[in-house]
């Protein structure tokens, strides 16, 4: 055994090693998702800040299940955070799909990495679906970045309260005045924002994907690739369970 | 196998080093699955059987922390990595989010004041 690596195994920082164990993309790969999480996190202390200030108001803050209570083939029933709960069920799916491809990765087993890479996609894809759904139905109803049908009347907010599951709703004009500008804006920046983090997350699944099916990886003898998109792919997920707690549970 | 794998701590070179990854099995991953399920549903039926509250609020946010742990701990491998790693990732987030947190709950309540009184 040379010095040098009897130095270095008593001490970390001693060098000749690496003090987190870690490749450098990986390192990097961390602290761009340490970043991406402080811009996520003021973002929704941004929407909180933002909703704090509406207690009280004349145009108070809508509540998330009056105006998101939608479900593909069930219109004009009351359904609120069904369609959601089902995005966040595709979410963590495809962030399965993705850790079993990590670890097929570990074991060099490429049609196991392949397949499941292609099962992160399509979950990646389905969800992205999923929401430019929900954004239809919300602009359709008359969300937009500066303006925001969704203030209810008194009258609808107490007709609200006592909504039952699959109970019939249709708002009309009548029951709308216009609310808080916020509460639509920052639902097209902060989902908008997330939703950017998915699309681009798919393009980058897909890229590796296709290395992967082209044997790159193999050759090169380890799926460090996998391991790093990864990361990516589960704090898309991780960002998305606090987006669902704060604008569809709160 | 490339020479990545056998760089042994004698020539390490930070630029191309890359640890060997040991794969720990699919059995914690798929019960992390289990769970991550488990609160979403609990989180769900907490919505339709309680009304809105400042507890279900709590609960609703101590639910997507314990997601979020299970998420960067297991899925994102960060409980298997080296001790200096883990703490680089984990204090910053702390200490910056516990910042924002605390004084969103102090100067947001000044916010509506400044508006309404």
């Amino acid at each position: 055994m040379s010095n040098s690596s009897t130095v270095s195994s008593t001490s970390t920082w001693a060098g000749g090693r690496s003090p987190f164990n870690v490749s450098y993309g990986k390192l990097m790969m961390w602290i761009f998702l340490l970043s991406d999480a402080f811009t996520f996190s003021s973002l929704l202390v941004g929407y909180g800040a933002i909703r704090f200030s509406y207690a009280g108001s004349t145009t108070p803050w809508p509540d998330p299940a009056t105006v998101f209570n939608h479900f593909p083939f069930a219109h004009g029933l009351h359904l609120p955070l069904l369609f959601v709960s089902l995005m966040t069920l595709i979410l963590i799916i495809s962030s399965v799909t993705m850790v079993l491809a990590v670890e097929a990765g570990q074991r060099n087993s490429k049609s196991e990495v392949s397949k499941y890479m292609f099962l992160t996609v399509l979950g990646g894809a389905a969800f992205l679906g999923c929401q430019a759904w929900e954004w239809s139905q919300f602009i359709h109803e008359g969300g937009r970045l500066d303006s925001n049908l969704f203030g209810f009347t008194d009258a609808a907010h107490e007709h609200a309260k006592h909504l039952k599951l699959f109970d019939p709703v249709h708002w009309t004009a009548a029951d709308k005045i216009a609310g808080p500008v916020p509460f639509a804006s920052l639902f097209f920046i902060v989902t908008g924002f997330h939703g950017f983090h998915v699309l681009s997350g798919v393009v980058i699944n897909i890229i590796i994907w296709i290395n992967v099916m082209r044997g790159t990886y193999e050759r090169r003898g380890h799926y460090e690739m996998v391991e790093k998109v990864g990361l990516y792919w589960h704090f898309v997920d991780l960002v998305w369970v606090f987006v669902f707690t704060f604008y569809y549970l709160i | 196998m490339s020479n990545n794998h056998t760089q042994t701590e004698g020539n390490y070179i930070p630029e191309t080093y890359i640890p060997h990854a040991e794969s720990h099995g699919t059995g914690s991953l798929w019960r992390t699955f289990w769970i991550l399920l488990g609160i979403t549903i609990v989180d769900f039926i907490i919505y339709f059987a309680f009304g809105a509250s400042m507890a279900r609020n709590i609960v609703f946010i101590v639910f997507g922390i314990v997601k979020a742990i299970l998420i960067v701990g297991i899925f994102m491998h960060l409980n298997y990595e080296a001790k200096f790693l883990r703490w680089m990732i984990v204090l910053p987030a702390v200490i910056f989010l516990s910042y924002l947190v605390c004084f969103l709950l102090i100067e947001g309540n000044y916010v509506s004041l400044e508006k309404y009184f």
